[in-house]
């Protein structure tokens, strides 16, 4: 009778714990979510209520020509994205482990200082440096092309440019994670290997990578969602130009909704990348720990 | 007796009156940041201290989507303002999302104002289904500016000093050849890396072919295609001579005239205070005039579209009453006050104040007023006026295309295909 009693009790705490998360997940996350979808089959303005017209938003998204350039587009951003800042913020996690004490918290901070900063700063500072009139970097560029290039106003740069200026921005987070990976790895299996007459590729390759493996697929990850939702950086650069070679699905879910006063098509839109970004995580996840499990 | 019931009676009187002499606070949305910010802020100081009963509480704040969202999502749950500016050729989207509400004659008797008080086209396009649903308070345009100095010794300035024998695209060309063989580095500047500025010089070549950006529910139909890629080819032709400015985005576009870097500027009336001050404070150091954009493409005609006062329909909410007659005595006074709004470079829709001597001594304004007669607004649809989807196409394929990296013709083909599906 007194366990049952106790386990009541416990079971009444736990739930007074989690209610504040459930609360305020399902009125803030949930809720919203849900009426997202359903939105999505009607024909709503921004604001107010639609009639129900079935799936006829989502008929009409296979034929508009910018949802699949913006889907091109978001891939390809992704591609120029997720796995170099991985990569750099490996390396660059590398070469801080290897310094100590307050040279390491000075040069960690340093590249960690981007993250601080908001989006439209960040934004503001690369469109300065890159101002064709005016920027830093024109000079550096006009060594390699022979003269300014507008790159936020041509076809060929915009991406791989809001590219750069997203890694910059973002990358000091990725090395903190992976800096943190690599506290963990056990300084003993570096000696042992050390003993065992190890070259420092052999460390790298037998040690660190497969015990990094966790960390790197967190990132990998993480970065695959984040990348997936680029918005910002676009709406502020290039305005999705020129000719549509920067236009991402979320910058089509704020122009259908806020701009072009269609509610539900925009939902529809955010549903599909909703959906995109659920199973693209999950199938990513899997795979790289089947990789890891192999 | 008689004189306690006097009093009871006057009293009684009194605080029956109360309710209406009560202070009304008029709650004032606008988006002018700007030189007409400032002129515009002056005006409300103006208003308030003449109107001890009535206080305009106005708040400015970002122009284009940002600021007709905040309306539209403030009005939806009984949160907007109690009167607000809006461009007239932004009120069919406005309409449709049901954010304007009617101006009834009864409002405009409140306001002493008459429909017959105003230019034709402000209020024509401020009209739907016959009813009025926001009252114009200008016209602003593209003009040309021009640098006298540079000018002096071509053919194009007069004894004067004024502008003259520009008439067709060949003479302004010309001109431009004439500047840059003298050494100047941009000859006619405007925002060519940005969306509004293209929009406005793409829409006034066009309008004076006679071309039509949307006809029969069809965006650029039959020949207003050529009409438009031959505008793109035109301003293409601009930007490899190198007479215009590549890639300028707004305030360089500004800064290119002011620096006297440009010898003319293709922009609105709105920059007319900042030539104004510099000159006034011995820092411009070059005389300068503007004047209406000649009919470089055949026939006169020049981007335009209008500042309005609306009041945002909030359902149930929706101010009515004594504050409705409070807002409208607002936006009355300052149709008749539209001198001080004059002097930020706008025409003044009240036709009255354009007929003051006051405004005649006013220049260069009363010398570009004329085109008021000229007037070519945003065609009615949801697809086009501020912050629309041409403003969007501006930017993402007329001022690429114009940097050489597509052919008008092509360029205008992308336009259709682009905007024919937001039409509806």
């Amino acid at each position: 009778m007194a366990m049952i009693e106790n386990r009541r009790k416990k079971s009444l705490i736990a739930l007074t714990m989690v209610t504040p998360f459930v609360v305020t997940f399902s009125v803030f996350f949930l809720y919203p979510m849900l009426d997202m979808i359903r939105i999505s089959f009607t024909d709503a303005p921004l604001v107010g209520a639609g009639h129900w017209v079935g799936f006829d938003n989502y008929l009409k998204l296979f034929g508009d020509r910018l949802f699949t350039l913006s889907l091109k587009n978001n891939a390809y951003f992704v591609a120029l994205t997720v796995i170099p800042t991985t990569v750099i913020a490996l390396l660059i996690a590398l070469a801080i482990n290897r310094l100590s004490g307050f040279r390491q918290t000075f040069v960690m901070s340093l590249f960690f200082m981007p993250y601080v900063l908001p989006v439209s700063v960040v934004t503001e500072l690369w469109a300065w440096m890159l101002d064709l009139q005016f920027g830093v970097l024109q000079p550096v560029i006009a060594l390699f092309t022979g003269k300014p290039v507008a790159v936020f106003k041509n076809p060929y740069w915009v991406m791989p440019m809001v590219a750069v200026v997203t890694i910059w921005w973002t990358n000091g987070f990725n090395v903190l994670l992976f800096i943190a990976g690599l506290r963990n790895i056990p300084s003993e299996l570096y000696e042992a290997a050390s003993l065992d007459g190890a070259t420092t590729w052999q460390k790298f390759s037998r040690v660190t990578w497969p015990l990094l493996w966790p960390v790197t697929a967190l990132v990998l990850t993480l970065q695959l969602i984040l990348q997936l939702k680029i918005f910002d950086q676009i709406y502020l650069l290039s305005g999705g130009g020129p000719f549509n070679s920067s236009y991402v699905l979320l910058l089509k879910v704020y122009r259908e909704a806020f701009q072009s006063n269609n509610g539900g098509y925009a939902s529809a839109v955010a549903t599909v990348l909703f959906l995109l970004i659920v199973v693209i995580s999950v199938l990513q996840f899997q795979l790289l720990r089947i990789r890891r499990a192999s | 007796m008689r004189l306690i019931k006097t009093i009871l009676l006057g009293t009684a009187l009194s605080l029956a009156a109360l309710p209406a002499l009560a202070k009304q606070d008029i709650i004032w949305w606008d988006f002018l940041s700007g030189g007409d910010g400032v002129r515009m802020k002056a005006l409300i100081d103006a208003f308030n201290k003449e109107h001890p009963d009535i206080q305009i509480k106005g708040t400015t704040l970002e122009w284009g989507v940002p600021f007709y969202t905040k309306v539209r999502t403030a009005s939806a749950v009984g949160e907007g303002p109690d009167v607000m500016t809006y461009h007239l050729s932004r009120a069919p989207l406005g309409l449709e999302e049901k954010v304007l509400s009617e101006i009834t004659p009864k409002d405009l008797e409140d306001a002493g104002l008459k429909t017959g008080d105003f230019f034709d086209a402000p209020i024509k396009a401020a009209t739907h289904d016959g009813k009025l649903y926001a009252v114009p308070f200008d016209i602003h345009a593209l003009i040309l500016y021009y640098n006298a100095d540079m000018l002096k010794g071509s053919p194009y300035l007069d004894a004067n000093g004024k502008l003259t024998g520009i008439k067709t695209l060949a003479d302004f060309e010309a001109a431009l050849a004439w500047l840059k063989g003298k050494g100047v580095p941009t000859p006619v500047t405007y925002q060519s890396g940005g969306d509004a500025g293209v929009w406005r010089v793409f829409y006034t070549l066009l309008s004076q072919q006679g071309g039509e950006f949307v006809t029969n529910g069809k965006v650029l139909d039959g020949d207003n295609a050529e009409k438009a890629a031959k505008v793109i080819d035109t301003m293409s032709r601009w930007r490899e001579k190198g007479w215009a400015p590549e890639q300028a985005e707004y305030q360089a576009s500004v800064a290119l005239f002011s620096a006297g870097k440009s010898a003319f500027q293709l922009n609105g009336v709105w920059e007319v205070p900042t030539y104004k001050d510099l000159e006034k404070n011995g820092k411009l150091g070059f005389k300068w005039s503007a004047v209406e954009i000649p009919p470089f493409m055949g026939k006169r005609a020049t981007w335009a579209d209008s500042h309005a006062f609306a009041i945002p329909n909030e359902g149930a909410k929706t101010v009515s009453g004594e504050k409705r007659a409070a807002v409208m005595k607002v936006i009355g006074w300052m149709e008749k006050h539209a001198i001080g709004w004059a002097d930020a470079g706008h025409i003044p829709a009240y036709k009255a104040v354009t007929e003051s001597a006051d405004y005649k001594a006013l220049q260069p304004n009363a010398t570009y007023a004329t085109l008021a007669e000229a007037a070519a607004f945003d065609p009615q649809t949801r697809i086009t006026g501020v912050a629309s989807p041409a403003y969007d196409a501006s930017l993402n394929i007329i001022a690429p295309a114009i940097q050489g990296y597509m052919s008008g013709a092509d360029a205008v083909q992308q336009i259709k295909t682009e905007l024919q599906g937001k039409l509806k």
